[in-house]
């Protein structure tokens, strides 16, 4: 029932509306949650408090609300160039047709990047010397982040997740990901280029509850299929609490290969992931 | 743009009371980069980095050179696999991009990542991007209480200069070795890792498990560090068709 009314929420565009009914299902965890718009209120985002050092990353972060599509951050469309707004439409086509064009993590591949950030599950950041790694719990991906100063090898490898440099400006995290195959999308509809290149702003803020969130602020750049340099902004909140009940320092296993995540509900409906 | 990232400068400014210098890379300290609140104690072995293992074994063998004391009947569980192996090696778990389990992930072609933090020991393995969280603060669970997992439910601890990890709660689908090399759901793997020299780490591992050996084993390998370690993207595509 909750479910059945939690699916009538707007898919795209954030236009959250619950049609026909005055109550507002609110689940109170991203467990449940797999929809865009669909999450946890805000006055909860903070169940504990995340380390103060706005350099120190450490611990398990998580979306408080799914937010896989991506638009800006007004709710306007990408500037789409011609190729990149017909490609869109054959994607939003086949899935308003049932159709839905199966991407990466479909096959259990790596997700992409930024599709990989805007997944509806947990990040872990671990600072080690020379790298920031992230350990996503969905589909055991692993993003590695080179802190050594250093560019991206001339010879390196077009990949699903890319490679990625950070750097520290200020108290914002900057992380540039070039070398990223075409076989992965932006979000479940938008495509790229042979030339995306991925500028993440990580950033300890206080949200205007005084919570310390963790906001990535994305900047897609892709001449091929964009106009323009566009950006959307993605608000994480510390969930270490969830170290607590779950294995794996709040990581629950995920093996994509056997679907071990896609755990039927009462009515027997396997949510996508 | 140019607004909505003033915005966020302002957003940034205020939300920042804490002040402190952002990480830099130096020469020399081997936790350069890593936050001083998640560094290790002093004196703590230094495992960060990345490591691969020196003489993989194709079947695991004990510390003795002697084949796992295998019960009958898994004996000839064990033998089915191998026969199975020889004619067909799909019939391998990770052939179908299943998890390794534990210790197999250790004997994969592929190096591993050591990230070490003050409340817990991080291994990223580059075969099917495969990782462990190790908490260094919790108790391992009652196998009961949690659902069966390839990896298992790990927790870890330092004892001495040994780091020693306890995992419970696997299913009974991962094969200990490449070779086929069987277990149930009563595993338990006691890992106890020592840092020989600035590039040797000896792993030694004991296996209980009742239900498939008959009696506790321990088996022992050897990580040499790769220097100037750099992580390759490594995906298992066996079936998948883009």
């Amino acid at each position: 029932m909750r479910l059945n009314l939690l699916r009538t929420l707007a898919l795209a565009g954030g236009a959250a509306l619950l049609a026909g009914s005055a109550v507002l299902a609110q689940p109170t965890s991203l467990d449940t949650a797999r929809k865009d718009g669909e999450g946890i209120p805000e006055s909860q985002w903070e169940p504990t408090r995340p380390p103060a050092d706005p350099h120190d990353l450490t611990g398990l972060w998580e979306m408080p609300r799914v937010g896989v599509t991506l638009r800006l951050d007004d709710g306007g469309m990408p500037p789409f160039t011609p190729l990149g707004a017909s490609e869109n439409k054959r994607y939003d086509d086949a899935q308003k047709a049932g159709n839905v064009i199966a991407d990466a993590p479909t096959h259990c591949f790596p997700h992409g990047v930024p599709r990989l950030t805007t997944a509806p599950y947990p990040i872990r950041f671990v600072h080690t010397p020379g790298l920031i790694v992230m350990l996503h719990e969905v589909a055991h991906n692993v993003r590695y982040i080179h802190m050594d100063g250093k560019p991206a090898p001339a010879n390196a490898p077009k990949t699903f997740l890319g490679y990625s440099i950070g750097r520290w400006d200020g108290n914002t995290l900057m992380v540039e990901t070039t070398h990223l195959n075409t076989d992965t999308m932006l979000d479940t509809r938008i495509g790229h280029g042979p030339n995306l290149k991925v500028t993440e702003r990580w950033t300890k803020i206080k949200n205007k509850l005084g919570n310390t969130i963790l906001r990535d602020v994305i900047t897609i750049d892709d001449t091929e299929r964009f106009t323009r340099p566009w950006s959307v902004t993605r608000d994480f909140a510390y969930r270490s609490d969830i170290q607590k009940d779950r294995w794996s320092e709040g990581l629950v296993e995920y093996s994509c290969e056997e679907n071990n995540r896609n755990v039927p509900d009462a009515n027997g409906i396997d949510t996508a992931k | 743009m140019i607004k909505r990232l003033t915005q966020t400068t302002a957003l940034v400014a205020f939300g920042c009371a804490v002040l402190s210098p952002a990480p830099v890379l130096a020469a020399g300290d081997p936790w350069s980069g890593v936050p001083a609140a998640e560094r290790p104690a002093a004196g703590t072995p230094d495992l960060n980095g990345g490591w691969i293992m020196k003489d993989r074994p194709k079947a695991i063998r004990t510390v003795d050179g002697k084949a796992p004391p295998l019960l009958p009947a898994a004996k000839a569980e064990y033998d089915k696999r191998q026969a199975a192996l020889k004619a067909n090696p799909a019939s391998d778990p990770i052939a179908s991009c299943l998890m390794h389990g534990v210790p197999r992930i250790f004997y994969s072609p592929y190096p591993l990542l050591i990230a070490q933090e003050k409340d817990r020991v991080n291994f990223v393995f580059e075969a099917n991007h495969t990782f462990r969280v190790v908490s260094l603060t919790r108790k391992p669970p009652n196998p009961a209480d949690v659902d069966p997992a390839w990896l298992g439910y790990s927790a870890g601890r330092w004892d001495g200069k040994a780091l020693v990890i306890d995992t419970v709660g696997f299913n009974d689908r991962s094969w200990l070795d490449y070779s086929g090399m069987p277990h149930s759901d009563q595993l338990k793997v006691e890992e106890r890792y020592v840092l020989k020299d600035a590039d040797t780490i000896e792993g030694r591992v004991t296996i209980t498990d009742p239900k498939t050996f008959s009696a506790p084993w321990t088996t022992a390998f050897t990580l040499v560090r790769q220097a100037n370690y750099q992580p390759t993207e490594r995906v298992c595509v066996r079936d998948h068709q883009m």
